[in-house]
Formats: structure tokens, C-alpha cells, sequence
């Protein structure tokens, strides 16, 4: 549904996207993660053809945003980084004004603003100027705003900002209850958001792709095991000595000392079952006692944050 | 071009007018200055009369169309709705004539105010249309043009007081730019004098309508329209 292919967008030397693709199959929520300035914006404006790409082809349910921006822009949802609302409108005329541009039949019109308000919660609000309202409910005004039109395709910078608790995971509700029926990319630096929204996650760090596969995929392949966390009785520094030199151990660490002589280990490995079975009978062999052997999994934000974290050291 | 996306777009813009006290302020001294200027003109020349109320006030769009026009687009860009409209199916015709058909409905409001010295007159006394025809004419199409070249200033910045003060500083060369002519020699000399707007306003005022100084606001019109709408194009790279 939404293809973006090798997206560069430059500002004078500097580039914001670097090379960027990805893309979204139908009826799939696309979680866009990455650090401030990673160029989640800039992406999301790119494809909404509120801003011209600097190389690349991007298209929208088939639709170059380039060569058919009309097209694209009939069919597609957009909430930017700041809600685009008119402080001195009331929110049913501001969604008036939205159903006129965005070609809501007149004879719709006045349904499906019901529905989109009472979708958001906003029925009380309807007579308010948006102006008057809290950071909350703007942000709602502006959802309510990328619904409105009931497009295929939506596009989501930050939707939760601003939101309290409570709404967020409404919002979230919302945004999952729309999994089938639309194509979605939202952003955001919340990593609960991709794992309990998304099908699939593509973490940007400085206009680059650092990682892009399923929620599921991304937290196994960059976990994989490769941490393990062990408990052994028995001498520590001997212990820590001989497991150093199995196979397929990389580094040892001393993680810490429990009582009756029982020590903790982490372990970093090349992640096969081999090394784990080789660090097993390397205990026996010297006659120590394992206590317990663990991967240590990484959570979505550990990958999050290895991705996205340069190493300052070494 | 679907009117109706336009006359939504101008609708809004008219609303944003007689949301802030800045519409009904410009109204106001619109009223007054122009009232003023009928009275007194009633009171010394004992005759009523529409021209010298024109004549003596269209100096005040100058002041007044920066006031009108500098938020038209300006505003958009800071507040981020800019990027709703340029996402939305619209073209970029359709969202300037939308704004300028807002201004000058706005402008319609002014003028409706001068109705009342026209039936004055006709209750006084038996006036020459042709000369009112005229007057109307030529001085809508002046304020127009200077609409559009507000609203063309108005998208080169998303300052609204940058925007105010270009737009002041286009009126006003347009204004001096005659007088600067006439000492000025030769084809540059002819070309000032053709730009200056004083030269294409006083055939109105003397009630004739000329086709040719239509030529010229509707061409000052058709190009700032035409500008807004290629800057518009340009901000997206
Ligand atoms: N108009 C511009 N001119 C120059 N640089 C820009 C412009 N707009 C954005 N940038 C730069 O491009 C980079 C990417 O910005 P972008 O807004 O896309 O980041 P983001 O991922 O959305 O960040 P955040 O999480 O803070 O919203 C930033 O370094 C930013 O400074
Ligand atoms: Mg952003």
C-alpha cells in the first residue's frame, strides 16, 4: 500500500532521510521509532507531499507522490507533529471546514462528524472554541481531523502526544481497531506504543534504517540468547577462568556474589545451543554446582536503545 | 477549480475576520474616516457628493491592507495549518482564491457602509450616476489589487509583521513611483509612470471608465495571485 524506496531528503549538505525504504502492505500499522531528529517527521511529510523529496520514489496506494499528489492526498489521513487546528473556531465548524476540503458529500457531512467526535471522545467539546481547550484535546481535535474522511491510508506523527494515561490507551484502542481496514504509519519514541500497536517497526536513528522487521522478529533476532545469565557454586575466579575458554563464550563477566559461594555470571555468546551445552559440561567436568543458566532477553527498548545509541567508547 | 472547496476556504478566512477584534477595528476607522470625509464635504461644498469621499480615501488602504491581509497566509505557516491545507485535495488556486475572495468579501463589508452616503444623496438631491459608477469601480479595483499584493506578501514569510511590512513597502513605492517618473527621463521614465497608480485612478474618479487602466489592476491582480500561488509551490522543496 505505501512503498517508499531509497528516500533521500537533503537540507543543503545536511540529510535528514538517508536512503530510507521500507514498506507498508495493506491493512498494516507501521510503527515509524526513532530518537529526536531521527527524520521521523520529515518521512511522514514526504509522503503526505507536503514536502518534495531531494531522490527516491515514494507511493501511496499505488499513487506517485511526486508525479499524482491529488490522488495521494484523497487518500490519506494525515495528523502532523503540531495538530493543524484553528484556535478561534469551535470544533464542529473547524470539522465543517475539514468535510468541505476534503470532499465529504454535504449530505454526510453532518453523520459522520457524530461519529468521528463521539470516536474521540470529544461530544462535549463540540461547541468549544479549540483555542479554549487543553493540549489533550487539541491533539484529539486533530486526530478527529485525520479521521474524518475515513481514508485508507493514515498518517500519524506522534498521535498520543500530550495525552493523559487514560487516552492513550484509548487513542491506542482506536488505532488497533483500525488494523484490516487501513494502512497506518504512526511515529513515536514510546516503544510500549509499537509493541502493543504495530505490526511491523522501522527504527530510524540519524535519517538512517537501523532495523525494520515485525515487533515479534525485531525483540527475537536481536535478543536471540545471546546474553545468558548464570548462577554456579564453586570458586569464582577458577570458574570465571575456565568458562572464559569454552567455545563460542565471547566475554565473562562477574555479575556478582551470592551466599554459600554461589556466584553470578554473564555471559555473552555467539547464541548457538552448542556453546550452552559445552558451558554445561565445563561445569560438571570441574565438579561445581550450576545453579540455574538464563538468556537474558532484550526488550523492544534495549533494542531500541542499542540501535540508536552510538558507543562512545572503543 | 471546485468553487465550492474555495468558497470554503474563503468562508474560514472571513470567520478568522470577526473572530479577532482586529476586523472590527479596521471597520471602525473605515467608517469614520469615510464619514468623516462625507460631512465635511456636505457641510463645505453644500453639495453632496460621492468623489471627493473616494478620491480623499483611498489612501487609507495603504495603512489597512497590510491589517487585512498579513495573517491570510502568514498565519497558516506558523500555526501548522499549512500543512493541512497543502495535504488536503486542493489545489493551490483554489486555496489563494479562496483567501483572496476572503479579503475582498471583507472589503465588501467596508463598502457596504458607503451605501448609506449614496442614498443620502439621492434623498438630497438628483446625482450623476455615472461619476458614482465610476468612483465604485475604480476604487474597488484599486483596493483589490492591493489586496493581492498583500496576500502575495503575506506567503513570502511566516512573520506577519515581515508580511505587513512588505506589503506596506510595495503600496507605497506603487503610490510614489508616478511623481518619481516625472523627473525621470525617457522609456524608464513612461514605464514609472505606467506602474504608478495615481495615473490609472484619476480617469475613474472623473467617472470615466477606461478599459485600459482595468487592464492594469486585473493584470496587478492576475500577477500577485499568480506569484502567491508559485510561492506556495516553491516552500515545499
Ligand atoms: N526545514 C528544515 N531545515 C533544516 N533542517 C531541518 C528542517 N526540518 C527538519 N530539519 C532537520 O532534519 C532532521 C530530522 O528532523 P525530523 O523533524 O524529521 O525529526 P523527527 O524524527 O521527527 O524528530 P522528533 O522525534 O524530535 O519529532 C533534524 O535534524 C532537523 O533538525
Ligand atoms: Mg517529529
Amino acid at each position: 500500500m505505501i512503498e517508499v524506496k531509497d528516500l533521500v531528503k537533503n537540507y543543503g549538505n545536511f540529510a535528514a532521510v538517508d536512503h530510507v525504504t521500507f514498506s507498508v502492505p495493506e491493512g498494516t500499522i507501521l510503527g515509524l521509532l526513532g530518537p529526536n531528529g531521527a527524520g521521523k517527521t520529515t518521512t511522514m511529510r514526504v509522503l503526505t507531499t507536503s514536502l518534495a523529496m531531494t531522490s527516491g520514489k515514494v507511493t501511496v496506494g499505488g499513487y506517485d507522490v511526486v508525479d499524482q499528489p491529488h490522488d495521494v492526498r484523497k487518500r490519506i489521513g494525515y495528523l502532523p507533529e503540531v495538530p493543524p487546528i484553528y484556535g478561534d473556531m469551535d470544533v464542529i465548524s473547524y470539522l465543517k471546514f475539514v468535510a468541505d476540503i476534503k470532499d465529504i458529500a454535504p449530505d454526510k457531512k453532518t453523520n459522520r462528524i457524530g461519529e468521528v467526535l463521539e470516536m474521540l471522545d470529544l461530544e462535549n467539546m463540540s461547541r468549544r472554541l479549540i483555542g479554549h481547550l487543553s493540549l489533550g484535546y487539541r491533539q484529539r481535535v486533530g486526530l478527529a481531523q485525520a479521521l474524518l474522511h475515513d481514508p485508507d491510508v493514515l498518517i500519524l506523527d506522534e498521535p498520543t502526544r500530550g495525552l493523559d494515561p487514560k487516552q492513550i490507551l484509548e487513542i491506542r484502542k482506536l488505532i488497533k481497531s483500525l488494523k484490516g481496514k487501513k494502512t497506518i504509519i504512526l511515529s513515536t519514541h514510546i516503544l510500549p506504543e509499537v509493541s502493543s500497536t504495530c505490526d511491523d517497526v522501522v527504527i530510524i536513528d540519524q535519517g538512517k534504517v537501523v532495523a525494520a522487521d515485525s515487533v515479534e522478529n525485531l525483540s527475537q533476532r536481536l535478543a536471540g540468547g545471546k546474553t545468558l545469565e548464570m548462577e554456579v557454586k564453586g570458586p569464582s575466579a577458577d570458574i570465571e577462568k575456565a568458562l572464559g575458554k569454552v567455545e563460542g563464550v565471547v566475554t565473562i563477566k562477574l555479575a556478582g556474589k551470592e551466599l554459600r559461594g554461589v556466584s553470578r555470571f554473564e555471559l555473552t555468546t555467539d547464541g548457538s545451543t552448542e556453546t550452552r551445552e559445552a558451558i554445561f559440561q565445563c561445569v560438571v567436568k570441574n565438579k561445581w554446582v550450576l545453579y540455574q543458566i538464563n538468556p537474558l532477553g532484550m526488550s523492544l527498548e534495549d533494542v531500541f536503545l542499542k540501535l540508536t545509541t552510538k558507543e562512545t567508547t572503543g | 477549480m471546485n468553487a465550492n472547496k474555495v468558497w470554503a476556504i474563503a468562508r474560514k478566512d472571513i470567520g478568522h475576520y470577526f473572530a479577532s477584534p482586529l476586523g472590527y477595528v479596521v471597520l471602525a476607522v473605515f467608517f469614520l474616516v469615510t464619514g468623516f470625509f462625507f460631512a465635511l464635504i456636505v457641510e463645505q461644498t453644500r453639495q453632496a457628493s460621492m468623489v471627493p469621499v473616494f478620491q480623499n480615501t483611498v489612501i487609507i488602504f495603504l495603512f489597512i491592507t497590510p491589517m487585512i491581509t498579513m495573517r491570510l497566509w502568514s498565519e497558516e505557516e506558523k500555526s501548522g495549518t499549512a500543512e493541512l491545507l497543502i495535504t488536503s485535495p486542493l489545489t493551490l488556486w483554489e486555496i489563494v482564491l479562496g483567501k483572496y475572495l476572503a479579503v475582498c468579501a471583507f472589503f465588501g463589508v467596508m463598502l457596504s457602509s458607503t451605501v448609506v452616503y449614496l442614498v443620502i444623496m439621492m434623498l438630497a438631491g438628483n446625482p450623476d450616476m455615472g461619476p458614482v459608477i465610476g468612483n465604485y469601480v475604480g476604487y474597488g479595483l484599486a483596493a483589490m489589487s492591493f489586496f493581492a499584493i498583500g496576500l502575495f506578501a503575506s506567503t513570502l514569510s511566516e512573520n506577519q509583521i515581515v508580511s505587513a511590512v512588505i506589503t506596506f513597502g510595495i503600496l507605497l513605492m506603487l503610490w510614489v513611483i508616478g511623481a518619481a517618473g516625472g523627473s525621470a527621463q525617457g522609456v524608464f521614465g513612461e514605464l514609472m509612470k505606467y506602474v504608478s497608480i495615481f495615473q490609472h485612478l484619476e480617469d475613474f474618479f472623473k467617472g470615466v471608465i477606461d478599459l485600459s487602466h482595468v487592464f492594469y489592476f486585473v493584470s496587478i491582480i492576475f500577477i500577485s495571485l499568480f506569484f502567491s500561488v508559485k510561492v506556495l509551490e516553491s516552500k515545499r522543496n
